[in-house]
């Protein structure tokens, strides 16, 4: 039986004599001291692992100044060249000309609107980068549980939004205000190109790879290729063979000189067909592919993004498992408030490794407290454990008698010996 | 933290990239005016059949064009800004992990237990709508203890408007639990609901509830019926009373807390969301991990089959759930096949190094930590 926390064990130590309250008061406020010094050291720790969290809403503003440099210099190289275009043409009429610059002017405006709208969209992004760094500068220890809290919820937003639950990661993004601080409007690109995907479009896939060229090619992707080879099986299974020639010609062959190998297999697919039993080529005609194709997209994606490939719930939930796993965790009488104790728990834990100590740690089966110097462990005649502070009150609570409450031995206070567990 | 450092290279990017927007927009203006004043020369044309006049137009307009250079005039302030991206970037870089996923086994991680944990986390949070949502969404079954959980927001709800019903009618269901558990919620939910009589009903209800629902309590409860007994002689007063303590509205906060911890146990559950206690215990333990994770990066091999981890990540305490001993001679962690052993002297090491120290058995030997002579028929196994 758990024994309620009564405030007689206060008002005794009192009595017991001032000095002892008093040595015990300074040793507390000593070794709160490091506990405190210990916490910042590990908040620091714990804030340098939001990398993602201020480099994706970087990203995401680099490539809206990005896209808006683009478009200035298109629309300013057209409007350029279509005046010295002009100066070169002979036999232009005034009425020409004048529609010809009017139709210049109003273009130019067209490109002052869309690059207003573009900048204002560029400041929503720079006011996000700032929030989120006056959010990391807001963790401080004393209101931890409460930013803890919200970056459970940031963490568990990203993994809804990785794995496509977007009304759930919007809801909850929603409901507890922190729409900026999670990403949710970089993830609707994605979902544009994952939803054709799983319809067999290609096209928006495409045209991400086209919008996003020079840093695919220089992260050496080849996610291009393989959307190419997909619609080519595609355009195989449909037996337009004489289609599908002239489509690789165009855009399989620019990969030869990289991907020879793949390209030789996919090319024998004409040869082959789409029912055939040969399996290495059968597994392309297979409609997983697709998923694999949508895989592929959202790894292409992250890493543009500066994202980690795997959900930040995954890596955490990882990272705190093997932390958590003792031997001790699958024992029938584990404790409720260890998480191991839940089936859920364990088999996600099944293939981690056991955590690891180098020094004792014992805890009270009676109070859950820490063991330790302050309150040091006491032996009964059969060798169970349990703390100073538990006997001491279970001894005051029956004239002297303490019992086991895992074995029912009954035995005086005084026939306790306490252990020295170094 | 050099989170300061960071906001100021930040700044510096935010105002080239203003810089810039304004440059691009001021050129465009530049080339908008030369295309106006040419577009006003061409209308004001004496002779519009005049071919040659046209033409010196177009040609001195295209000239003024490429003397501006509106091309290179943004591409310069552009290459500007790119300078100070790619500084904040390797920036980040520098302060942060740019990448906290090298310590992460790919193994197989299953999605659906994940999602199952996710949605029992989001239930016992109270966000029932999401809960469902997140259920539609993912396609998973029904999550078995919804109900409950629903079952207790709705008796905590009722405590918040002072409706102490659904409350006492769970405790009362739930007796021997609480018992065993040694709780007297009940017992403090009814001397709430007595207090509240007697505050806002007559002396008469208030002796009547004491009578049916006290009087139980009192084999064992004696001291406290005494106390709330007495408060009946201040009945509409007790404000004003030794005993205007029952009154403050921190009950009722500290009961619906240990209401909510009584409920999560009379469940087999625990009283933090695990979810929570496992990301947070992520968070401590994976700075670590991932210098570990450096430290052996060229031995892929050896991490993912590892059984152990080699290095103590640590937690808080309110992490340690189980009692671990570790041998201070032979730093083994105690197990089943290797008990911890209490000597005569009080000191306790692990079976193996005592049968060491005993020469197997065989010898006196001497504690290591202090002088007493010991045996191992002297030496107790321990429970933790």
């Amino acid at each position: 039986m758990e024994p309620e926390p009564s405030p007689l064990s206060n008002g005794d130590s009192t009595a017991a004599g001032t000095t002892t309250a008093a040595s015990i008061a300074s040793a507390v406020a000593a070794t709160a001291a490091p506990i405190q010094s210990a916490r910042i050291n590990h908040l620091a720790e714990s804030l340098k692992l939001e990398h993602q969290f201020l480099r994706v809403p970087f990203e995401h503003f680099k490539k809206s100044m990005r896209s808006n440099h683009r478009i200035a210099e298109k629309e300013m190289s057209t409007v350029i060249s279509s005046v010295s275009e002009a100066a070169n043409r002979d036999n232009m009429s005034q009425e020409e000309a004048v529609n010809h610059l009017t139709s210049l002017v109003s273009r130019l405006q067209g490109l002052k609107r869309k690059l207003e709208e573009g900048s204002k969209s560029e400041n929503l992004q720079a006011q996000r980068c700032r929030a989120r760094l006056d959010h990391l500068d807001a963790a401080e220890a004393e209101n931890l549980s409460e930013w803890n809290n919200t970056r459970l919820k940031r963490i568990l937003v990203d993994y809804l939004l990785r794995l496509s639950y977007y009304d759930t990661a919007v809801k909850l993004a929603e409901c507890s205000n922190i729409e900026d601080l999670v990403d949710i409007e970089v993830f609707h690109e994605a979902k544009k190109v994952i939803d054709a995907l799983h319809n067999k479009e290609v096209a928006p896939a495409l045209a991400w790879c086209a919008e996003n060229k020079s840093r695919l090619k220089k992260s050496k992707s080849k996610f291009e290729f393989q959307l190419r080879l997909q619609e080519f099986v595609e355009l195989v299974r449909a037996d337009n063979n004489i289609r599908a020639i002239t489509y690789a010609r165009k855009y399989l062959a620019p990969w030869g000189a990289t991907h020879m190998k793949e390209l030789q297999r996919v090319m024998a697919t004409l040869a082959f067909k789409s029912n055939t039993e040969c399996a290495t080529y059968k597994v392309l005609f297979e409609l997983k592919q697709w998923d694999y194709l949508v895989e592929q997209f959202k790894q292409e994606f992250c890493r543009l993004y500066g994202m980690t490939l795997e959900p930040l719930l995954n890596i955490y939930l990882q990272a705190g498992l093997s932390a958590l796993k003792t031997p001790f965790c699958y024992e029938n009488d584990c404790s409720k408030e260890d998480p191991l104790s839940q089936e859920g728990f364990r088999k996600l834990a099944n293939p981690l490794p056991f955590s690891k100590q180098h020094h004792s740690k014992l805890v009270c089966y009676i109070t859950k407290e820490l063991m330790d110097t302050e309150n040091p462990p006491l032996v009964f005649p059969n060798g169970h454990v349990y703390s100073t502070k538990a006997l001491e009150e279970m001894a005051r609570k029956n004239d002297g008698k303490v019992t086991c409450p895992r074995t029912g031995q009954v035995c005086s206070y005084s026939e306790l010996v306490k252990a020295f567990i170094s | 933290m050099e989170l300061g450092s960071i906001r100021d290279a930040f700044d510096r990017v935010a105002k080239k990239q203003k810089l810039c927007s304004s440059k691009t927009q001021e050129v465009i203006d530049q080339v908008g005016q030369e295309i106006e004043q040419a577009l006003a020369k061409l209308q004001a044309l004496h002779d519009p059949s005049s071919l040659h006049d046209l033409k010196t137009i177009l040609t001195e307009l295209n000239g003024k064009l490429k003397e501006v250079g509106p091309i290179n005039q943004i591409e310069g302030s552009q290459k500007e800004l790119n300078v100070g991206l790619s500084k904040y970037a390797k920036l980040l870089e520098k302060f942060f992990n740019p990448d906290i996923s090298k310590a992460y086994r790919n193994v197989d991680f299953d999605t659906q237990t994940i999602n199952q944990i996710i949605a029992c986390h989001f239930y016992r949070q109270g966000l029932f709508d999401l809960g469902d949502c997140f259920m539609n969404e993912a396609m998973e079954p029904e999550v078995t203890l919804k109900s409950p959980f629903m079952e207790m927001y709705q008796i905590l709800e009722a405590m918040r408007s002072r409706n102490l019903e659904p409350a006492l009618k769970w405790a009362a269901n739930n007796r021997d639990h609480l018992v065993q558990n040694g709780s007297i919620l009940e017992l403090k939910l009814h001397r709430l609901q007595f207090v509240e009589i007697l505050q806002n009903g007559s002396r008469g209800d208030a002796l009547h509830y004491a009578r049916t629902y006290l009087s139980p309590f009192a084999s064992v409860h004696m001291a406290e019926i005494q106390k709330l007994m007495a408060c009946l002689l201040w009945a509409g007063r007790l404000d004003s009373s030794p005993y205007a303590e029952f009154l403050s509205p921190t009950h009722w906060e500290k009961l619906a807390e240990e209401l909510t911890q009584q409920f999560c146990s009379v469940l087999g559950q625990s009283y933090d969301s695990p979810l929570a206690v496992v990301i947070e215990a992520g968070f401590q333990g994976l700075p670590t991990l991932l210098k570990l994770a450096n430290v052996m990066a060229a031995k892929k091999q050896e991490w993912l089959a590892m059984k152990q981890l080699p290095v103590p990540l640590d937690l808080g305490r309110d992490f340690q759930f189980h009692s671990i001993f570790v041998c201070p001679v032979s730093r083994d962690q105690g197990s089943e096949e290797n008990p911890p052993m209490l000597m005569p002297c009080g000191h306790v090491l692990c079976k193996l190094s005592i049968v060491k120290l005993s020469k197997s058995s065989t010898r006196t030997f001497k504690c290591p930590y202090c002088p007493t002579e010991a045996t191992v028929a002297l030496c107790r196994q321990l429970h933790f």
